[in-house]
């Protein structure tokens, strides 16, 4: 049997589970199941092979290999290292890869903010959280619409720029 | 007691209540990017916090300490993760005397701290995981972001951290070939459906285990208000088959001839005993036959391999268990 992500090798891992009745099988060969995280993915969640490629990660499962130069200082995890083990490194890894991040975690939980219990520590002193690459970029375009409506087009070709430089970093 | 040797409300179909809370500390990488060293370290640091946690005594135990077979009892017991009772480097558990409380240090998260009760009692589970959790906290830096609410190491506890079950027995709907559509159906509702005890096999003993899945987004509360009214209405539709079941001459005669097997048998495996259980636990809770069914189910917690080599203080061999087993059994039902 050929691999189901590369369709080239052998499979030789065959994973088979049974999540809400719904009985579903993987055909892997070594390297993609190594290196798609098969066997610790995710233990208590769903895993069949929508999921695994297109799933949780989403298409940054594609991209092994972009970005193992951009670590969390705290943890010195990658992106890499999150999506190939199924585990996010520390807390700090939440905010640095909060824009990869986001889509997988929407995917699962929906739109929504967090809804529940908040530790006294921090309802005595709400955090400011920084905002996200996304938001930013967000608020810039509307800065930037704000400039063009004004007919303030020099000031809206510099905000245009820094959207680009934005996008392009990260 | 713990929750396999007392009657809860509705027992015979809601067997057990679990709440589980998944924490972690801001000042440490989550534990697979810990090594051993610094896992125990945050093991102890959770250990002095729940110091001030008085309401009941509390064991503290390295897992690396336990026997194998001991480990793995307390897998059995689903008192920790299987995951858990293999791989005990850097982890510890804490412990109430009636199990009730088990307090996992180090397994995915830091802290999971897991509340498990009799019959079906989502609220009283949650209150006294939410107590000790508040305790935990006044000591930890907990990782939690406005948004994203409580940062656990897989994003799908993000939010509550909160993984609420309960473990349903439903032989009448798996007879009648009803779970794959009630899975589907409690799927769309955010919650999952599974086969409890397995190795592989679906409903293993027709026990399945009902949870939330969604925990972000959605406040403990409102979470818990879902699973329970989803939990009654299966318990009611389970309610409905059984009542037809027990007409039917050949279902009648399985529950029969499972008592006979039960009183009777020289060996037992855990499997068979938990499927013959199953048929048995319907006769009584349906006045077919007269057994006392809630000590049978704790015969199928307490008689499985481990927990039976715990209980005898030593390794027996499968035959000597499958032995043993059949004639607990046989004592049980005189
Ligand atoms: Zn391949
Ligand atoms: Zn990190």
């Amino acid at each position: 049997m050929i691999c189901q992500n590369c369709k080239k090798k052998e499979a030789t891992t065959h994973i088979k589970r049974v999540i809400n009745g719904e009985a579903t099988e993987s055909h892997l060969c070594q390297s993609c199941a190594s290196t798609l995280g098969v066997g610790n993915f995710f233990d208590d969640f769903s895993l069949n092979l929508p999921d695994i490629f297109s799933g949780f990660f989403g298409d940054s499962a594609f991209a092994l290999g972009e970005s193992r130069l951009d670590r969390c200082e705290k943890c010195g995890c990658c992106f890499d290292d999150i999506i190939k083990s199924g585990s996010v490194g520390c807390a700090d890894c939440y905010e640095k890869f909060y824009r990869k991040l986001l889509p997988s975690v929407q995917r699962i939980h929906g739109k929504a903010g967090h809804a529940g219990k908040v530790p006294v520590k921090n309802t005595k002193k709400p955090e400011v959280k920084e905002k996200t690459m996304e938001e930013k970029i967000a608020d810039l375009n509307k800065e930037m619409e704000k400039a063009v409506s004004e007919q303030n087009f020099e000031r809206a070709a510099i905000i245009r720029d820094e959207i680009k430089k934005m996008k392009g970093e990260n | 007691m713990a929750w396999y040797n007392t009657t809860g409300n509705e027992s015979g179909i809601v067997l057990s209540t679990r709440v589980r809370l998944a924490r972690n500390s801001e000042d440490y990488p989550f534990p697979a990017r810990l090594d051993a060293g610094d896992r125990e370290k945050v093991c102890e640091i959770v250990r002095e916090a729940l110091s001030d946690y008085t309401d009941e005594k509390l064991t503290y135990r390295k897992m690396s300490e336990l026997e194998p077979y001991e480990a793995v009892s307390l897998a059995e017991k689903h008192l920790i993760s299987p995951g858990f009772a293999y791989e005990t480097q850097g982890r510890a558990l804490v412990l109430s005397e009636n199990e009730e409380v088990s307090i996992m240090l180090c397994e995915e998260d830091h802290i999971r701290i897991q509340v498990v009760l009799p019959g079906l009692a989502l609220t009283e589970a949650w209150e006294k995981a939410d107590k000790i959790d508040s305790v935990i906290e006044k000591k930890i830096n907990y990782a939690f972001r406005e948004h994203l609410g409580y940062l656990t190491q897989c994003p799908t506890n993000l939010g509550t951290g909160m993984r609420a079950s309960v473990m349903l027995h439903l032989p009448a709907l798996t007879g009648k070939g009803a779970m794959r559509r009630l899975s589907t159906t409690v799927a769309k509702l955010g919650l999952t459906l599974r086969g409890s005890f397995t190795d592989g096999s679906e409903g293993a003993g027709n026990i399945y285990q009902l949870s939330n899945q969604v925990t972000l987004g959605i406040s403990e509360e409102a979470a818990l208000q879902n699973l329970s009214s989803i939990a009654m209405q299966i318990v009611a539709q389970e309610k409905q088959a059984r009542a037809l079941l027990v007409k039917d001459e050949d279902f009648i005669d399985k529950i029969y001839r499972s008592w006979g097997v039960l009183r009777s048998a020289y060996k037992l495996s855990s499997r068979e005993l938990t499927n013959l259980v199953s048929y048995v636990t319907v006769g009584a809770c349906e006045g077919i036959i007269d057994v006392p069914s809630d000590k049978l189910i704790g015969a199928v917690i307490e008689l499985q391999p481990a927990t039976l080599n715990v209980s005898q203080g030593e390794k027996l061999t499968e035959n000597q268990r499958d032995i043993l087993r059949a004639q607990k059994v046989r004592e049980l039902l005189g």
